[in-house]
């Protein structure tokens, strides 16, 4: 369960100061799928950070499994996010020069997972996302939605218990998006992993359980939730 | 994250910069060459002037004994002492007497005394053969020599040694057929008539033929004759000069278990001044370390040069990775890993750098060792010796040195802020 009570961020300072989340409040229980909704700039992705704690606000906290991550040492966040959580971005960020192997291996390298115990994990992402016989190819080779399969078997190469997708399919035509899209919300209810969509796509938004909009900062409505 | 993993990833993102990291190295491979051909030379030229050294002096031996003058002062007039002084052109030196030598050999820690004199003698030839001038020298058994033919171990009164031009001169086919026959050297009587000397024919038997020498200094050129035989010959040969009964100087031997230091304090205590070997061969080291000095410092100067394209390079490097660190980062990898990252590809580079380095210049100095002994004549003996532990040395500093660098541009990766690095708009 992931619980967000009364986060504040502010950017700047004094007469430059900018409320990117105000008094931001609401719960997402375990396993849901939820879609963070909101124009560029409302502070959605701000919210994401705040989450998951790369960013830390300087009101309000954020308790995940009844710990206050915002409390935490950066060396025990750091740790947190290796183990628990995942990330997919809208550009990918997989790592042109390298192999997809290689690319699927760096959260278990971070995470110290042994050496022994890599290759299934690698080999079985690898198979989840369909990319098993291009485990050798370099990552530059691939098509876009490949990359991004490729992104979402390193997402998952670790068993995540949360995993945020910023923008997972804006970079995407229809259909490869498609296909991202069925791969996360297939991980999401097989697995009961709690899965965390930042968009403004409302078709995409309209797949997922609960729906939070952000304006300006604030909480504008939450629907779905029961 | 494992120091294992963290070295892969760092070797394998240089290996994707394939001309970059070979550039960087390269400067390095300067430094790294420079410092360990220095080395090499320093030891070379160590290891050259130790076996001169040891073939022309005994440790245990003090040399150019002479008398303790007081007075150096030659504006001032001087005591009258009963000391016989020779006048080597303009240089005095107070000749050594039978009586200085018998007190030397009383002094603690002195184990023997030999005089030292060379005599020219008129010339030296053998039957049927043409008069040759020569120099004679008393046989030293710490010289070593290489011989032709024959040894130094038969040795005795009537023997003597002669270099191998003589044998030729002498015409002696080869340097066997002359072992065994009889040269003579006709010598001078002291004091006798200018215009019609007296000359007396000493005869000797050939035991040993020696070999041009390579390293040696003195000896080898001369003929030699054991110490007693010399004496006689120049008793003869001065005769009521007034040199007569003294020696140029003396060799001491020092008994083994006292320290050639001690017989030196001794002797001058006694009123003798004298000089080790140390004190004879110190400045050929002196000069080499100086030497070799200035040659690192150059080695040195192009590694500094290199720290600065290190710096650069990885500042670069960090700018251009920007996305991949702030992933890496938000996927929880910790800021001293992320350092560590960029530490580790600076350490290849200098690994690199300095095997580079190294390995040519063991390939240059192998190839051009040869020809300097060669162009330098001086035999087999070789001036680069390269030793693998300071090639290593080398090897290990230069890649300190590089992680040295690296800092900066690693503390630099590992302050990125993620949500900066991963911003796409």
């Amino acid at each position: 369960m992931i619980e967000v009570k009364n986060v504040t961020k502010t950017y700047g300072k004094k007469e430059n100061a900018f409320v990117a989340l105000y008094d931001v409040s609401f719960t997402i229980p375990d396993g849901a799928s939820v879609a963070i909704l909101g124009k560029s700039g409302s502070g959605k992705s701000t919210l994401m950070h705040a989450m998951s704690g790369l960013d830390k606000p300087e009101k309000g906290e954020i308790v995940i499994n009844g710990k206050n991550i915002l409390t935490m040492k950066q060396k025990e966040i750091d740790k947190f996010r290796s183990r628990e959580m995942s990330f997919i971005f809208q550009s990918f960020f997989v790592q042109a020069n390298e192999s997809c192997y290689d690319n699927v291996s760096l959260p278990l390298e971070i995470a110290n997972v042994s050496m022994s115990r890599r290759k299934a994990k690698i080999e079985a992402a690898l198979k989840a996302v369909e990319l098993i016989d291009k485990k050798k190819s370099r990552a530059r080779d691939l098509s876009g939605g490949q990359k991004q399969r490729l992104a979402v078997a390193r997402a998952i190469v670790n068993s995540p218990k949360i995993l945020f997708a910023d923008e997972p399919t804006g970079n995407l035509d229809s259909v490869t998006g498609g296909v991202v899209e069925d791969l996360l919300f297939g991980y999401n209810k097989k697995n009961n992993v709690t899965l965390i969509i930042v968009t403004h796509d409302e078709d995409l938004a309209n797949r997922c359980d609960i729906q939070i909009h952000i304006k300006d900062g604030r909480v504008e409505s939450i629907g779905g939730l029961k | 994250m494992k120091l294992r993993d963290i070295a892969i990833r760092a070797g394998r993102s240089l290996k994707h910069a394939k001309a970059r990291t070979l550039l960087t190295s390269l400067a390095i491979g300067v430094g790294a060459f420079t410092i360990v051909l220095s080395l090499a030379v320093g030891a070379g030229g160590r290891q050259y002037a130790a076996n001169i050294i040891s073939s022309n002096t005994n440790e245990r031996a003090l040399y150019n004994i002479s008398v303790k003058q007081d007075g150096t002062d030659s504006s001032k007039p001087k005591k009258f002492t009963d000391a016989q002084i020779a006048n080597y052109g303009g240089y005095e030196m107070v000749l050594l007497k039978q009586s200085d030598v018998d007190k030397m050999a009383k002094v603690d820690g002195v184990e023997s005394v030999m005089p030292y004199f060379t005599i020219i003698p008129k010339y030296v030839t053998r039957e049927g053969q043409d008069k040759y001038q020569a120099n004679i020298e008393p046989f030293q058994s710490d010289v070593k020599l290489e011989y032709a033919a024959g040894n130094a171990k038969g040795i005795e009164n009537q023997s003597v040694i002669i270099p191998d031009e003589y044998r030729e001169a002498l015409g002696f086919k080869n340097a066997s057929d002359a072992i065994g026959q009889k040269i003579q050297i006709y010598i001078e009587k002291g004091a006798s008539d200018p215009l019609n000397p007296e000359i007396k024919a000493f005869e000797y038997t050939v035991v040993g033929v020696n070999k041009k020498p390579t390293v040696a200094i003195n000896g080898g050129t001369a003929l030699q004759l054991t110490s007693d035989n010399m004496k006689v010959i120049n008793n003869f040969n001065l005769q009521g000069t007034p040199t007569y009964g003294t020696y140029m100087s003396a060799l001491v031997m020092a008994k083994d278990n006292v320290s050639v230091k001690t017989v030196k304090e001794n002797l001058d205590k006694a009123g003798y001044v004298s000089k080790t070997a140390e004190d004879l061969m110190g400045f050929i080291f002196q000069f080499i370390n100086v030497l070799q000095a200035i040659l690192i410092g150059f080695g040195a100067l192009a590694v500094l040069t290199s720290v600065f394209g290190i710096i650069n390079t990885q500042y670069i490097s960090v700018l251009e990775r920007t996305q991949q660190i702030g992933l890496m980062k938000a996927l929880g990898m910790r800021r001293r890993d992320v350092g560590r990252l960029f530490k580790f590809e600076a350490a290849w580079v200098g690994f690199l750098g300095g095997s580079i380095g190294s390995i040519l210049a063991v390939i240059g100095g192998t190839i051009a060792n040869p020809i300097i002994s060669k162009a330098l004549n001086i035999g087999d003996a070789s001036l680069i010796i390269f030793e693998s532990s300071s090639v290593a040395i080398v090897i290990v500093g230069l890649v300190i040195v590089s992680v040295v660098s690296g800092i900066l541009p690693a503390r630099k990766a590992a302050k990125l802020n993620p949500i900066e690095a991963l911003r796409t708009e």
